[in-house]
């Protein structure tokens, strides 16, 4: 069913995507005009801390956005299609056939009431013509896939006799048993243990290959990207400040912010006395910064800074949201803004380092 | 050469000068290898009840099976694990939070275990700790003033103009604005959560700190400004860690020594970067060759280890490992290996720790 329309384009085309939240406080723009690609059996990351919009970009995809959110501009095709043109019922057929996601917590999104195979099963049903014998079949068969063993006994069991990794084996099973041509992964390892968390990714890459599926790897861990990605999105508060190549993102970061994430992590196999640090904490995003959303906190801050930035070509297929030129110096020669300036700008609660 | 770190040196209100924090560095420089804390044969097991009326006894979850270790003075000792290995629960029995099933933890000489509660409390003060949830582990009905001075109230310092111009100080000293003495904790971010966990932690001036998983739960640019502090404040006022996480790139940062927990016992022991370089125990070197490195032109051996943690209820026979060990051998199903000394102070708990290789690592063209 998925290779009707594997033409040209991309699988996923992301364009001025906009999801605000109107809560009591004011309007969060948790995502503000995201535009990214994933090619046909990629593996996109898409990197950044809590609350830059990482999540809720994917769940938009989804269209699983609920109020008071709402996608307010901008447009998500998916093999050529328009998803925020679709009705309630034509995304409830493309959820699972074309586009499967799973959750950090297997344990909240898994069903307690019914068992692992039901679960798996009424997917299934959900999307082919398939008996409810020949989804318990499917079920069992996708268990076994993703490395359970003895998946007809597990099959029959429920979410809570089952540990971390194997749920999050049963939401992996679930998410391919009707074949997606995308798989959106949201930090699918972050609540495992390191060794659980080995086999897992070893098992995702391996059904990338077998299925030839695109994978949204959404994570907050560098190492994580580094293994698994051939693209990176690295987001901020709402917006992409970086773009490109998963080797040009590591070798050559562009943009402070990523150069500042890639520093500040402790490494294995590097020693150092004093890790670097970015100043400051992410703003609230009730009171964003004008111009660019990074200034409070970049090292390389500039008047001109003061100016949103749009993104910017650095290199070939490597866009940055930032004003410094492609080798990383100020475009221009200016003032940077005076202390009195630089205090006014500050956040009430910033972290001074000592 | 002979200075001895004393316990009178705490008496009296010193906390809010730095002229005594001064004093004691003077007093502990020449004190280099002196077990500040010694534990011994520590064993936890949380008994599992059940049956009619809930009283017969089931079996024991063995969280902490029999552990020893010393902590020299001014050193971190970082203790690594998957979770449920009981490092968690080593932590809490040696803060006294939980009782102990046996064993003896010694600090400065004195018995932990035997203390009464004048003595104990006594103790506490240079024991602190700092725990992993900044959101649930400081009260939301006290101000940040209450929270940080509540140790100083206890122990003593009952002017209350005088605690509050220390907690201002500890405040500073973490950073975080003097001004937000009075705030609750809800106002703050995480990572200054954590700061306002380690000002409580400092408040009297201990000489021993517990950090049980400080930086889990902060993202990754806040994550490295209170390591840093951390370091920053054991270089100021000469304290001793005892550092459990399960990050092991975090913990290789701020330990010498490190030692590896696997179903309640020590796997390895030793000096960081020689744990890190050379492990001794499959499951160490396991454990080291499934952390993805931040690097995509570096490609690490990966040991994937079958199944799952065996339960604490019911731990395997033999080597504990030796259901998920590449390297088993018939005898590791029989005999437990002792944790035993293979060459320069490097603790392993493996038959066949001789045998153990390096991880491989290849640059990717």
């Amino acid at each position: 069913m998925t290779t009707v329309s594997r033409s040209v384009g991309p699988l996923l085309e992301i364009q001025g995507l906009k999801t605000h939240f109107f809560t009591q406080d004011g309007t969060v723009r948790a995502v503000d005009g995201v535009s990214f690609q994933i090619g046909h059996a990629k593996t996109l990351g898409v990197v950044g801390e809590s609350g830059c919009g990482k999540s809720i970009t994917s769940l938009s995809v989804m269209r699983l956005i609920e109020r008071p959110g709402k996608i307010v501009e901008g447009s998500i095709k998916l093999n050529g299609e328009d998803l925020l043109d679709k009705s309630d019922e034509e995304m409830r057929d493309i959820r699972g056939d074309q586009v499967s996601m799973i959750f950090q917590e297997p344990m909240t999104s898994l069903n307690p009431v019914f068992t692992c195979g039901e679960q798996i099963s009424e997917a299934v049903q959900q999307h082919t013509a398939a008996s409810r014998r020949e989804g318990m079949d499917r079920a069992v068969e996708m268990l076994s896939l993703v490395g359970i063993p003895d998946a007809k006994r597990r099959a029959r069991e429920y979410p809570h006799q089952l540990s971390g990794g194997m749920r999050q084996r049963v939401m992996i099973a679930m998410a391919l048993s009707t074949d997606p041509d995308l798989l959106i992964a949201d930090e699918p390892t972050t609540a495992l243990d390191v060794t659980i968390q080995a086999q897992i990714l070893e098992l995702m890459r391996d059904l990338r290959e077998k299925n030839r599926m695109a994978i949204m790897l959404i994570t907050h861990d560098l190492g994580v990207v580094a293994e698994m990605v051939d693209e990176v999105v690295v987001m901020y508060a709402g917006k992409v400040v970086e773009r490109g190549d998963v080797r040009t993102i590591f070798g050559n970061p562009h943009h402070p912010y990523t150069q500042g994430l890639l520093h500040s992590i402790p490494r294995l196999d590097e020693r150092v006395d004093r890790l670097e640090v970015i100043k400051g904490t992410v703003p609230s995003p009730y009171n964003l910064p004008t111009g660019c959303l990074f200034k409070r906190r970049c090292p390389f801050r500039m008047p001109i800074c003061d100016v949103a930035p749009p993104m910017r070509q650095i290199g070939e297929e490597h866009t940055s949201r930032c004003w410094l030129t492609p080798a990383g110096e100020a475009p221009e020669v200016g003032a940077d803004p005076t202390p009195e300036e630089a205090e006014a700008a500050g956040e009430q609660l910033t972290v001074e380092p000592r | 050469m002979t200075t001895q770190p004393t316990a009178t040196d705490m008496t009296g209100s010193e906390t809010s000068s730095g002229q005594t924090s001064a004093e004691r560095t003077v007093a502990r420089g020449g004190v280099a290898a002196a077990p500040l804390l010694a534990v011994d044969d520590l064993v936890k097991h949380f008994e599992i009840r059940g049956g009619l009326m809930g009283i017969s006894k089931l079996g024991a979850v063995r969280a902490v099976d029999g552990v020893s270790f010393t902590v020299t003075e001014g050193e971190t000792l970082g203790l690594v694990g998957e979770s449920g290995c009981g490092k968690t629960t080593l932590g809490k029995v040696i803060l006294r939070l939980i009782p102990p099933t046996s064993g003896s933890v010694t600090f400065e000489g004195k018995p932990l275990f035997e203390l009464n509660s004048r003595e104990l409390k006594a103790a506490r003060r240079d024991i602190q700790v700092v725990f992993q949830d900044p959101y649930a582990s400081l009260n939301p009905r006290m101000s940040v003033g209450e929270i940080v001075g509540e140790g100083l109230y206890v122990h003593g310092m009952t002017n209350k103009r005088e605690r509050e111009a220390a907690v201002r100080d500890l405040l500073k000293r973490v950073g975080l604005n003097q001004q937000h003495i009075h705030r609750y904790p809800h106002e703050f971010s995480g990572g200054q959560r954590q700061r306002i966990g380690i000002a409580r932690a400092l408040a009297l001036r201990p000489k021993f700190i517990v950090c049980d998983e400080p930086v889990s739960a902060l993202d990754v640019s806040v994550q490295s400004q209170v390591l840093n502090l951390l370091s920053d404040l054991q270089d100021e006022f000469q304290l001793t860690y005892l550092f459990i996480a399960h990050n092991l790139a975090v913990v290789r940062h701020l330990s010498s020594r490190v030692g590896v927990m696997y179903l309640g016992k020590l796997a390895e022991l030793a000096e960081a970067d020689d744990l890190y370089e050379n492990p001794r125990h499959p499951y160490t070197k396991a454990l080291l060759s499934a952390i993805p490195i931040p690097d995509p032109t570096v490609r690490r051996e990966r040991i994937v280890l079958k199944g799952d943690l065996p339960s604490p209820a019911n731990p395997p026979s033999g080597c504990r490992f030796h259901t998920r060990c590449p390297m088993a051998q018939e005898i590791c199903k029989v005999e437990e290996p002792p944790l035993r000394d293979i060459g320069g102070g490097h603790l392993s708990a493996c038959h066949f720790a001789e045998d153990v290789t390096p991880l491989k690592e290849r640059r990717a063209s």
